[in-house]
Order: C-alpha cells, then structure tokens, then sequence
C-alpha cells in the first residue's frame, strides 16, 4: 500500500529538485496529506488500496505537484512541461536571464518564439539584437532572412529581405526605404573593409545560435537522463 | 457541476487560503478540506497545487509555519495569518467585493439585452 505512495512521493521530489533538507520537510508535509486522505476515504468505506490511489489521484500529477514546488526563480531551471523561470531557464516555455524554448523570453532568449533584448530563433523580437527567420527589431538591430526594424540595415540581410525605417543599403537583399535616410555611423560599411568586418560580425552572430542550442540541448538531455535514471516510464 | 476554470482560480488561491486561516492556525490537509466544504465543491482543487500557494505566502510573509506533534505521532505543519497577512486580505476581499458588483451590473444589464423569445401568434 505505501509502496505506490513512496513511489508518488519521488517522483513529485523528482521533479520538485529541492535541495536535500528543503525536500525533506516538503515530504513528510505531503505524506501527512497523503496519509490522513487515505484515513478519510478508508472511513468514508473505500478498500485501502483504492483509498491509496484516489488519495494520489485528489492530490495531482506527480509533474504539475513536483514543479510547482520548485524555487520561484532558480539558478537554473529545466523542464520537460510548462514554464521554467530562472537565471537559464530550458522548456517548453521559459522566462529568464538566458530563456531557452519554444517560447522563450528573456534577456537572451533562444527558441522557435524569442522575444527579448537579444533573441534567437526562427521568430525573434528584440529590443537590441534580433537573429532568426523572421527578425524583429523595432529598436535595434534585425538579422534574418526577413529582418524589420530601425536596424536592419541591409547589412545583415544578405541574401534575404531588408525591411527597416532608415535601410542605407543591402547586400545581396532587397531593401526597401533605403538611399537618402541612411544613418552616417553605417557610412563607412560602403568600404571594402567595412564590407568584410560587416560579413564577419553576421558570421558570428549566426554562430551564436547553434553554439547556444548545443548547450542548452545539453543541459536539456542531462535532466531527462535524471528523471529517466528513477523512473524511465516518466519520459515515456 | 460546472467548475471554475484554472485562468478565473489562478491568483486567487492566495486569497482564499488566506481566509481559511483567518480563522485560526491550520494544516495542509484541513485547509483543502476547509476550502472544498466552504465552495460546496465548486472549486475542485489538485490538493497537491495547494503547498505551493502556502510557500509562496510564506516567503511573501503573510502567514507563518511552525511544526507541531500531531495526534497521529507525526510531525504536521501549521499554518497562521499574521499582521500582513491580514492587511493583505483585507485588501484582497475589498477588490473582490468592487469587481463582483461590476461584473454583476454588466453582465446583468447584458444580459438584458439579448433578444427575449417570442411566443408565435401571441399578442401583446
């Protein structure tokens, strides 16, 4: 009978990732649930088995009860469901200083959605750098195949399509509004060395990402290499 | 029994348990069943989402814990309001109370400008 509820009990510790003492007190404070709903529903005529489950059941998945009980805003906080919120925030959607998902934001945020102050992603907004298919950067710059903003500058939309307030020109793009509203600082890019550190800064920025996507991917797999190392069947 | 959504419950929580405890010191366990038999079964929360809210209250410092014997011989955590925790009630019940009579005249007055049915051959 306490079996299933041990097992219940680790899996929500699992995904709760408390530090040891912390984790602790949260247990016996869970099992005391746990355990007076079993005494309830046993008085209520439930078989004690059924008691054990229906208790389990009442009480939430093992997931939605384990990562609420996480820190508000961790170190590091990785998940394989729901919002992970931390310094290096890695799930499905993350908020944090480094966010990491499909929905991401945060300072530097990488995913398929980025909104941040520099953001990475197949749709990215950011108030200063913006890297990804379609680029956002009302403020700042915007590198992409389709870039808008006051800095996409043709610059960084070789090869794709350069939308912006002020586009001085483009390399290889399409530009639109561009010629006379040039801003002076972008002058000197018309030069062949101007055109050469341009393609290098555009190199970098693009390997940024995949750098990026490497660690986090990483950090990612080790956390489901710990949850599948108790219970494979969570990953499942 | 139609339930309340988790959007209309969420930030909420806060508020409620907040209000059980105004009745004095409480634990987990009884406050879910405190809860659940004062909204006659409207609520229907995952007893489990509920140590989360406590924690969160905790740190914020509206509510204290301390640890006690229980009569099963186990160790159980109790819950009290505090000074803040009171202030912040206070407060929370008031803004409840401002956003029910505004939901409550517009839905109302709404609801009394949908189409009122119509008896076929009637006359007025």
């Amino acid at each position: 009978m306490s079996r299933a509820l041990q097992k219940y009990l680790d899996h929500v510790m699992l995904y709760a990732n408390r530090k040891e003492q912390d984790a602790a007190k949260i247990r016996v404070e869970l099992e005391d649930h746990l355990r007076q709903k079993m005494a309830d529903l046993q008085a209520r005529g439930l078989p004690g088995e059924d008691a054990v489950f229906q208790a389990i059941e009442d009480h939430g998945t093992a997931r939605t009860v384990g990562y609420g009980l996480r820190k508000g805003f961790a170190l590091l906080d990785v998940r394989t469901q729901g919002t992970a919120r931390g310094f290096i925030a890695i799930g499905p959607r993350a908020v944090g200083i480094i966010a990491f998902g499909n929905v991401a934001v945060g300072l530097f945020a990488f995913g398929n959605f980025a909104f941040g102050a520099l953001a990475f992603g197949f749709f990215a907004i950011a108030g200063l750098l913006s890297l990804g298919g379609i680029s956002l950067a009302p403020l700042g710059a915007a590198v992409g195949l389709t870039a808008v903003g006051r800095g996409a500058y043709g610059m960084i939309a070789c090869g794709g399509l350069a939308v912006g307030l002020k586009v001085p020109w483009a390399i290889d793009g399409v530009s639109f509004l561009s010629g006379e509203n040039g801003l002076q600082f972008l002058q000197h890019f018309r030069t062949r060395e101007g055109t050469v550190a341009l393609i290098a800064l555009t190199s970098w920025l693009f390997l940024i990402f995949p750098i990026m996507n490497g660690v986090m991917c990483s950090i990612k797999e080790n956390e489901y290499k710990r949850i599948k190392k108790i219970d494979p069947k969570l990953i499942e | 029994m139609t339930r309340l959504s988790k959007q209309t419950l969420d930030g909420n929580v806060e508020t409620l348990i907040l209000a059980v405890l105004k009745a004095g010191p409480s634990y987990g366990y009884a406050i879910v069943k405190e809860l659940n038999e004062r909204a006659e079964g409207i609520l229907q929360l995952g007893e489990g989402t509920i140590y989360p809210v406590l924690y969160r209250l905790e740190e914020k410092k509206l509510i204290a814990a301390r640890w006690r014997l229980a009569e099963n011989g186990r160790q159980r955590k109790y819950y009290r309001l505090i000074s803040k925790g009171h202030k912040a009630l206070a407060a929370n019940r008031r803004q409840w109370q401002m956003l029910s009579a505004a939901m409550g005249k517009v839905l109302g007055s709404a609801e009394n400008l949908l189409p009122k049915p119509q008896v076929k051959g009637a006359t007025i």
